[in-house]
């Protein structure tokens, strides 16, 4: 449409007119919504059309619509980028130059985001050429831009300048430059050369702008026009300090690493404030801290702030919001920037930064009464962000220090004062979510966490200094007592309360930062505790049957939570360490009977231990509560109970520490251990049997706390000479209440007893242990399976809850098969071979049941087959097939039917997991080939496991639907086990039949085409195993693939073309035409290969096929 | 022995249509018996009364006849019913004019008392497949005095 312009030459004004008549036609019909299709199709082919630029800039000169502006320089900007390398030197710098020169003239007027797009587009040109234009062409733009920001054509210009350089830097920056289908290298040579080349001279004419127009803003009562530079030149320095440097050492970095993705190492992981460190390198120091940057700025800052009462400033106007933001960001410059031999220099830079900050956030109460009653917040929340960016930068002790020389305390007592402030406001009003106090409380807490973290993992040798430590404790105290109040005032409030573990991880980061706090002080902190804790459990004693103890209760759980923290980290599987700070302090301390933290411990204990008399638990111990103390003992547990020595220890030089020993021997095996074992064991099966139908409660129970006691193997030698671990054991086998658990808790339950028969002292006695265990399970099985009314008995609901509970157990059981119970277990599951297949076939429409079967054997066989000597894997094989068959004979051509679509979905997602179990049964077959432990000699006669397994593909592949498929699941475990199969054992898939055979390769053809590019991976993996394993067998003179790679005439005598050929076809079809992820293309590449090898002249053919085509 | 835990005598099938059940376990995809139908559940959730009270649970199920969403909320360690549902497999035998179809059952006796499903296009699936002579086996549910035919299935034959 536009074509004519390019060529037309000067004279045609007319049709320049006519184009700029069409476009803001357009622009205006899109802004009245009219036929917006046919106007974005006028703009568009305005964008496409060649070397548009004359009727652009026509437009940007002419028109009077700011619109149909705003997209010619869209226009300009795009078609540049795709006919940058046809263009002359001349041209390119022309068009820069015509976009700096129209932003700088126009510079007053109005239609801001025109001169925004214009001079972005001026920046993307620039970066465009970047690295061809000599520095001589570079100099020339960049003195214009220099003359514009000195201010001698005005502020407007002034402002226009900074503006650019902004839109400059900010497309130079990685993060946030636009896409111009350029390699990588080339954005990142553009960002080298800006960061060594311009950027500090960037920040100093920011520097130099903004002290230009500072005495105007300073003298002035009123808001002056010079405002809006200075706020443009602040954001120019925020934006430049943001940038990532990564030059900065010393430009020793010899090659560019395009693809290491710059991240910083130092960002904490768990802070939910932001924090970048500033650290531009050594040849900042001038700009940054010998000029008296620093201190222009808080000058200017301040004096700001007193002009806050006057028209046009107040707390948040942009340019206290920038000052502020550059403030906050000088807080954490840090690195080279500062003279290696110049300790003081950097003391000083913070000292001065803080002494600024200070009438933000000090005295406290003041400024907290005063936001309060209306004030804006941001200053002191900004106040706070620097804290934490000096606390990012400094270590606790020289964090404390720096307000010593200006205030009678130190730096933490500052931070304490204002957190406990920030506590109460926000105790105050809890109700109200959005309040400022939220903020500046977990920015307050990331501080605390910032400066104790380092701490905590340095081996206790840290201490705070002693009014630290009191700052540390009144803080906590504070802040324990406001956990407790909104706890108690929780309590009656019937919100959609989670359970206790997702409130726990829901509050976990917290906990954990009081913790840290805690810990910082736990001279005071862990006695005080200890009192809150007995105060609460004396209130609930005596307020017995009177008195209503839902608040007492509610504070409590939260009490045990927070101490849970203090005392103990996550261990996350590992073993947790007792903390640092609890096994250096209490020096003084001789007899473990007066350690703050046994004591602690005891008494938490001790209640615990209530819940097991009848009446107790009845008026105490909610199912909420004890969620809180079975979190807490399995918590505890972890890190004090039993502690082997050398691996709870913490640093070696602590051992002789007096006070430490009697915190570790006094739980240990030989004087408190076993007795506060029993106790647990004893409270778990009071939480398992006598709190029915508390889902959380036992899941709870089972899973974190007597999963992770079995877990540690000098436990278990214990729990199996226990009465208590004993009673579980047989409640477990014989107790019918025990059923009542829901099936994870059954499964979780029957895994932890089967776990713990390691403390047996022998393998033998293990097994019997397990054997005893189960026996219960299976002859009910048995029983169950030989019963000649099975049928109908089986369709019985009690029966069927029967079934699933005891298949449940047998799973728990088969998953946590060890070498030591391992006969044991095969057995086990050997007994319920025959019953498992009837009741396959009894319960074909009870999908619940089946899945369970299924489960079942998944996890038996995946624990037991490594294991299994010839014959039993043949038995074990030919069981998994019957089990197959008889699966598969079920649902093969099976259609359900129901008025209900949930149902119906229902029915094929229960379809899609029965079918995962069954590939997952398949993998675990596989792995028999990778990891046998068995006794036989490689020559023994075993069963070929590749047959067996493509032959149980076959079984269940046409249950496999492409509907099903879409699971992606499903999908991915499918093509895993067909990949693994077809790379190792290609010679199995050669020998099936051709029916079967292209069963499977039709599945591969399905893969490729999938979205997921795992699923595409596994595919082309495949493919290049067959290929390579027919190019290798055929070259050493065997058939390979035969037939099916050659091709065969079928009997109507067409001829179909080998699967190879087939598949070379489709390999280069997808790899020239369709869209693919870069991540495919090496795999791509090695699929590709062998396939070009089997079948060269097809290759060939269709190369020159492609030639032909393209050859207009 | 098991023999006073366990009872698989069935010492009247179908005397009792329901069997009591804490409803802690009465999980998803398992039976309920809510306002006098018989559902399958598709969502438990559990919540507490008040923050120390006892747990409850909460079910959305559907009737497995008309296909109705019922709702209950029940605590979760008291009973609640379940029905006994049974499926019993037979082979069609032939489809009458007025749509009725008739069963061949285990005793070989027939079963001529249930009409084609409403759904239009398994009725005419059944209708071709027993037209072509295929074997044609089709589930039955029954349940609390209700029966209705909830799947079919081509055992193959026929040409």
């Amino acid at each position: 449409m536009f074509n004519g312009i390019a060529g037309g030459g000067a004279e045609d004004l007319p049709q320049l007119q006519s184009t700029m008549r069409a476009i803001e036609l357009a622009c205006s019909y899109i802004q009245i919504n009219t036929n917006p299709a046919a106007a974005e199709a006028t703009i568009l082919s305005l964008h496409q059309s060649p070397q548009p630029y004359k009727a652009c800039r026509f437009i940007l000169e002419n028109s009077q619509v700011a619109s149909a502006r705003f997209q010619a320089a869209a226009a300009i900007k795009e078609a540049a980028i795709r006919e940058w390398s046809f263009l002359s030197t001349e041209d390119k710098g022309g068009l820069i130059s015509f976009c700096l020169g129209y932003v700088i003239q126009h510079a007053n007027s109005s239609d801001a985001y025109v001169f925004s797009k214009v001079s972005s587009v001026a920046a993307q040109l620039m970066k465009r050429g970047w690295l061809e234009f000599t520095p001589a062409e570079k100099e020339v733009f960049f003195y214009q831009i220099n003359q514009a920001i000195l201010g001698s054509r005005g502020l407007d210009v002034q402002f226009i300048g900074i503006h650019f350089l902004e839109s400059l830097v900010s497309e130079f920056s990685p993060s946030t430059s636009s896409a111009m289908s350029l390699p990588r290298e080339f954005h990142e040579n553009c960002r080298k050369s800006l960061e060594q080349n311009y950027l500090k001279t960037f920040y100093s004419w920011a520097q130099d702008a903004a002290l230009s127009v500072t005495n105007k803003i300073v003298e002035s009562n009123s808001d002056v026009p010079e405002v809006k530079v200075c706020n443009a030149a602040l954001r120019l320095m925020h934006q430049i300090l943001n940038w990532e440097f990564r030059y900065s050492k010393g430009g020793t970095k010899g090659s560019i690493n395009v693809f290491s993705d710059g991240m910083r190492s130092d960002t904490a992981s768990s802070r939910k404030t932001e924090c970048v460190i500033v650290q531009p390198g050594a040849s900042w120091c001038d700009v940054l801290l010998s000029s008296s940057h620093v201190g222009w700025l808080i000058n200017l800052y301040s004096s700001l702030r007193q002009k806050f009462a006057f028209e046009g400033y107040w707390l948040d106007c942009p340019v206290a919001v920038s000052a502020r933001k550059l403030i906050v960001q000088l807080c954490s410059l840090a690195g080279e920037v500062f003279p290696s031999n110049n300790a003081q220099m950097r003391e000083q830079h913070l000292l001065l930064l803080l002494s600024g900050v200070l009438p933000w956030i000090d005295p406290p109460d003041v400024i907290s009464k005063e936001i309060e009653e209306g004030r804006s917040g941001s200053e002191m929340i900004d106040g706070c962000r620097a804290l934490l960016s000096i606390a990012t930068v400094t270590t606790a002790v020289d964090f404390d220090r720096l307000l010593r020389s200006i205030r009678p305390f130190g730096t933490l007592t500052l931070l304490s004062l204002l957190m406990g402030e920030v506590v109460k406001v926000l105790l105050a009003n809890s109700n109200d979510k959005e309040t400022w106090s939220y903020e500046a409380r977990d920015i307050l807490l990331d501080t605390w966490t910032t400066l104790l973290a380092s701490m905590d993992g340095s081996g206790g040798n840290a201490w705070l200094p002693p009014e630290g430590m009191h700052a540390a404790a009144s803080l906590f105290s504070l802040i324990a007592e406001s956990e407790l109040k909104l706890a108690s005032a929780s309590a009656t409030t019937d919100e959609d309360d989670a359970d206790c573990l997702a409130s726990v991880s829901a509050m976990d980061e917290r906990l954990g930062s009081y913790a840290l706090i805690a810990r910082a002080a736990v001279d005071a902190t862990v006695p005080f505790l200890t009192k809150l804790f007995s105060d609460r459990v004396a209130r609930l004693h005596q307020g017995r049957g009177t008195v209503d103890p839902t608040e007492t209760l509610e504070e409590v759980y939260s009490l045990l939570l927070i101490i849970g923290h203090v005392l103990a980290d996550e261990g996350e599987g590992e073993t947790a360490l007792v903390p640092d700070a609890l096994q250096t302090h209490f020096v003084d301390v001789v007899e473990a009977g007066n350690h703050p933290v046994v004591l602690l411990s005891s008494s938490i204990v001790k209640f615990a231990e209530q819940c097991l008399d009848a009446n107790m638990r009845s008026s105490i111990f909610s199912p909420r509560l004890m969620e809180a103390v079975i979190w807490f003992l399995a918590r505890w547990s972890f890190t004090y109970l039993m502690l082997v020595e050398d691996c709870n220890l913490g640093s070696n030089q602590l051992q002789s520490l007096p006070s430490r020993a009697c915190l570790f021997t006094f739980f240990n095996e030989h004087n408190q251990g076993k007795f506060v074992l029993d106790i647990i064991v004893r409270i778990s099966l009071t939480s398992l049997m006598s709190y029915p139908g508390e889902k959380d409660l036992q899941e709870l129970t089972c899973h974190q706390l007597l999963h992770a006691l079995v877990r540690r193997r000098n436990i278990c030698f214990h729990l199996l000479s226990l009465d208590s671990w004993r009673n579980l054991a047989n409640a477990f086998a014989n107790d019918k209440s025990l059923f009542l658990l829901n099936g994870v808790s059954q499964r979780s339950l029957a895994q932890t007893l089967v776990l713990s028969a390691y403390g047996m002292r022998s393998s033998d006695a293990s097994n019997q242990y397990v054997k005893d265990l189960m026996a219960h399970m299976t002859s009910s099985l048995v029983d169950l399976a030989n019963n000649s009314d099975l049928k109908n008995l089986a369709q019985q609901p009690d029966i069927i809850m029967l079934v699933s509970c005891v298949l449940e157990r047998l799973r728990g059981a088969a998953s946590a098969t060890e070498p030591r119970t391992q006969r044991a277990i095969y057995e086990m599951g050997l007994s319920v071979m025959n019953p498992v297949l009837r009741l396959l076939e009894v319960y074909k429409h009870e999908s619940a049941v089946i899945y369970l079967l299924l489960k079942f054997v998944v996890d038996w066989v995946d624990g037991q087959i490594s294991y299994l000597e010839a014959h039993e894997t043949a038995g074990v094989v030919n069981f998994c097939m019957s089990l197959l068959q008889i699966y598969s004979s079920h649902n093969i051509g099976k259609i359900s039917l129901s008025l209900s679509s949930t149902l119906l979905n229902e029915a094929k997602t229960e379809k899609y997991k029965d079918l995962r179990a069954l590939l997952q049964l398949l993998s675990h077959l596989c792995s028999k080939d990778m990891v046998d432990f068995s006794s036989d000699s490689i020559e023994t006669q075993s069963t070929n496991i590749s047959q067996v397994v493509f032959f149980g593909l076959h079984i269940i592949t046409p249950l496999i639907t492409l509907e099903l498929l879409k699971y992606p699941k499903l999908c991915f475990d499918y093509f895993s086990l067909i990949s693994h199969m077809l790379e190792v054992y290609p010679e199995t898939l050669a020998q099936l039949n051709s029916d079967a055979f292209n069963h499977v390769l039709t599945t591969v053809d399905f893969g490729l085409h999938q979205q997921d590019v795992d699923i595409v991976t596994m595919c082309l993996r495949a493919l290049k195993a067959l290929a390579s394993y027919h190019y290798k067998e055929t070259k050493a003179g065997n058939t390979g693939l035969g037939s099916h790679a050659s091709g065969q005439t079928d009997p109507n005598g067409v001829f179909h073309e080998g699967i190879l050929s087939r598949f070379l076809r489709k390999l280069l079809q997808f790899l020239l035409f369709e869209d693919y992820s870069t991540d495919l293309v090496s795999t791509a590449a090695d699929a590709l290969f062998p396939l070009i090898l089997c079948e060269p002249n097809l290759y060939q053919g269709l190369g020159n096929e492609l030639i032909e085509k393209q050859g207009w | 022995m098991s023999d006073e835990e366990h009872h698989f005598e069935s010492s009247d099938a179908g005397a009792s249509k329901t069997y009591p059940q804490q409803a802690g376990n009465i999980r998803k995809g398992g039976h309920i018996v809510i306002k006098g139908r018989p559902c399958k559940v598709v969502e438990v959730s559990t919540s507490k009364t008040g923050k120390h009270g006892h747990a409850k649970c909460h079910f959305v199920a559907i009737d497995i006849f008309t296909a109705k969403k019922l709702e209950d909320i029940v605590p979760s360690s008291h009973n609640c019913d379940v029905p006994h549902v049974n499926r019993i497999d037979y082979q069609l035998i032939d489809i009458s004019e007025n749509g009725f179809v008739s069963l061949l059952t285990d005793s070989g006796g027939t079963k001529d008392d249930l009409k084609l499903p409403t759904d239009d296009n398994l009725s005419a699936l059944m209708k071709s497949g027993f037209e072509e002579g295929k074997d044609v086996v089709v589930s039955v549910m029954s349940s609390m005095g209700e029966e209705q035919i909830c799947a079919v299935k081509e055992v193959g034959g026929g040409k």
